[in-house]
């Protein structure tokens, strides 16, 4: 009976084609590709670092700041939802009075979302007030 | 000290709505006193008296321009229309004509709210028809359903007009809007703007409030004196009624 061929026998067949298969492409093509700055291509907020935020007005937000950062998109359309169709009115944390310590939408709400490319179009409808 | 079970019931309320479950994150949160909310338990309406209605007033339409930011492009067939006036003739000339503004009929059974594919148009609890702009994709069906010819379509991108209503957010293109009765004053226990305009001028020919309220002042007119509503054939029970149609 032949035994099969051991396990050092096989050990260089095995690495040559893994070798092959995963690492010869990356090599080649990154060699193929020209240099190039990575924030070149990228959205222009990327290039200056982290939105710049307008200090807010007031002691503190209407929720944690922490919370807020996380969650005040859901935030605000379950509120949005509750108000136009339950008619549920809390006036002390409707959308108006974010303009209260939030004063420009451009140098507070719009530096995040240029950032994360998000582009809610509340202010076309929702008056802003300065 | 004795205590009845209500009491203890009520201060077990009281500790809960207190219960932290992590920071943030509580249990149940007490209502902020600024809070309101629809009932059910009214019913809005509005009563227009034709004779107190004078044909060259504008009082109502100018007020609702001026309280919802509705604009004028001064073109007929792009122009919104929350409140219009209308002129009724009688052809033989054997009845004096009519004035009368004309709005959304708020009605009980809105053929609009039936249409509409998204739900955006729907019926709140105390009876007030709207359309919820955040879910309105502009399809128009709700206005070929409307026998009041009640809504507009946004053609045109609009600005807030100088000396606005910040309270009302103004419109974006391809969006259907109607009158709200003013739901946002309504919330705030005011008159819609169209009413008190009408009051300020003099005539107090439109008044508002709750049927469900026996003893608010529309209620006892309607049951005293005789009233109609428009199109009443097509029993979609409109709560606009007229009075000397
Ligand atoms: C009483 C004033 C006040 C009101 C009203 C208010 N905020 Fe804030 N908000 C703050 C303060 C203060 C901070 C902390 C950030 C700072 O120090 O600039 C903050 C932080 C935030 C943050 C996190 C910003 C960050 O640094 O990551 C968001 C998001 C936010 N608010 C959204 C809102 C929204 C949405 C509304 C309206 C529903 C609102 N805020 C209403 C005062 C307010
Ligand atoms: C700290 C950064 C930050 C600030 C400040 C901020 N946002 Fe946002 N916002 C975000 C992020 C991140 C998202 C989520 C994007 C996503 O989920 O795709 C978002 C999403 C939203 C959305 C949902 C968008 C969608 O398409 O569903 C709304 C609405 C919104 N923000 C409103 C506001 C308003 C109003 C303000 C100013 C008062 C504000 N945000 C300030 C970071 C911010
Ligand atoms: C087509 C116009 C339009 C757009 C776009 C729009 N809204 Fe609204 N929104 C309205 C109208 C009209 C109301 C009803 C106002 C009322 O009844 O007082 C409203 C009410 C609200 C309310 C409740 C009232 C308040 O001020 O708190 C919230 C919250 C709200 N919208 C959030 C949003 C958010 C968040 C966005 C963006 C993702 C948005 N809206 C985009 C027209 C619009």
């Amino acid at each position: 009976m032949r035994s099969l061929p051991s396990y050092p026998a096989r050990f260089p067949l095995l690495l040559v084609l893994v070798w092959a298969i995963f690492v010869l492409p990356s090599v080649v093509l990154a060699s193929g590709t020209p240099d190039h700055d990575a924030s070149a291509n990228s959205h222009p907020s990327y290039a200056g670092g982290p939105p710049q935020l307008e200090k807010a007005k007031g002691e503190s937000c209407i929720r944690e700041t922490e919370w807020m950062r996380r969650n005040h998109m859901d935030f605000l359309k379950h509120r949005r939802a509750e108000t136009v169709r339950q008619g549920v009115r809390i006036r002390s944390e409707s959308l108006l009075k974010c303009a209260e310590c939030h004063q420009s939408h451009e140098k507070f709400c719009d530096q995040c979302h240029g950032y994360v490319s998000a582009s809610p179009d509340c202010f076309e409808c929702h008056v802003y007030p300065k | 000290m004795t205590m009845d079970r209500r009491t203890v019931l009520g201060l077990g309320g009281v500790a809960a709505a207190g219960v932290a479950l992590a920071p943030g994150l509580t249990l149940i949160a007490a209502p902020p006193p600024d809070k309101s909310e629809a009932s059910g338990d009214q019913r809005w309406a509005m009563l227009i008296d034709v004779t107190k209605c004078e044909s060259n007033c504008t009082a109502c339409t100018r007020a609702c321009r001026q309280e919802n930011n509705v604009p004028l492009f001064g073109d007929p067939t792009r122009d919104i229309h929350w409140i219009r006036k209308l002129e009724i003739r009688d052809k033989d000339h054997r009845r004096p004509s009519v004035s009368l503004p004309v709005l959304c009929n708020h009605c009980e059974n809105p053929p609009c709210a039936h249409v509409c594919p998204t739900e955006a148009t729907f019926i709140r609890k105390d009876g007030i028809v709207l359309v919820d702009k955040h879910r309105c994709i502009g399809c128009r069906y709700c206005m070929l359903a409307c026998p009041y010819k009640a809504r507009s379509l946004v053609y045109h991108k609009t600005e807030f007009p100088e000396g606005g209503n910040p309270n009302v957010p103004i419109r974006a293109k391809g969006v259907v809007e109607k009158c709200t009765f003013c739901v946002h004053l309504v919330d705030d226990g005011k008159q819609p703007a169209c009413v008190q305009a009408c009051g300020h001028a003099g005539h107090k020919a439109m008044i508002f409030g709750d049927l469900n309220d026996p003893k608010s002042e529309i209620a006892m007119r309607i049951r005293e004196v005789k009233t109609q509503t428009i199109r009443e054939d097509l029993g979609l029970k409109p709560h606009v009624h007229y009075q000397g149609l």
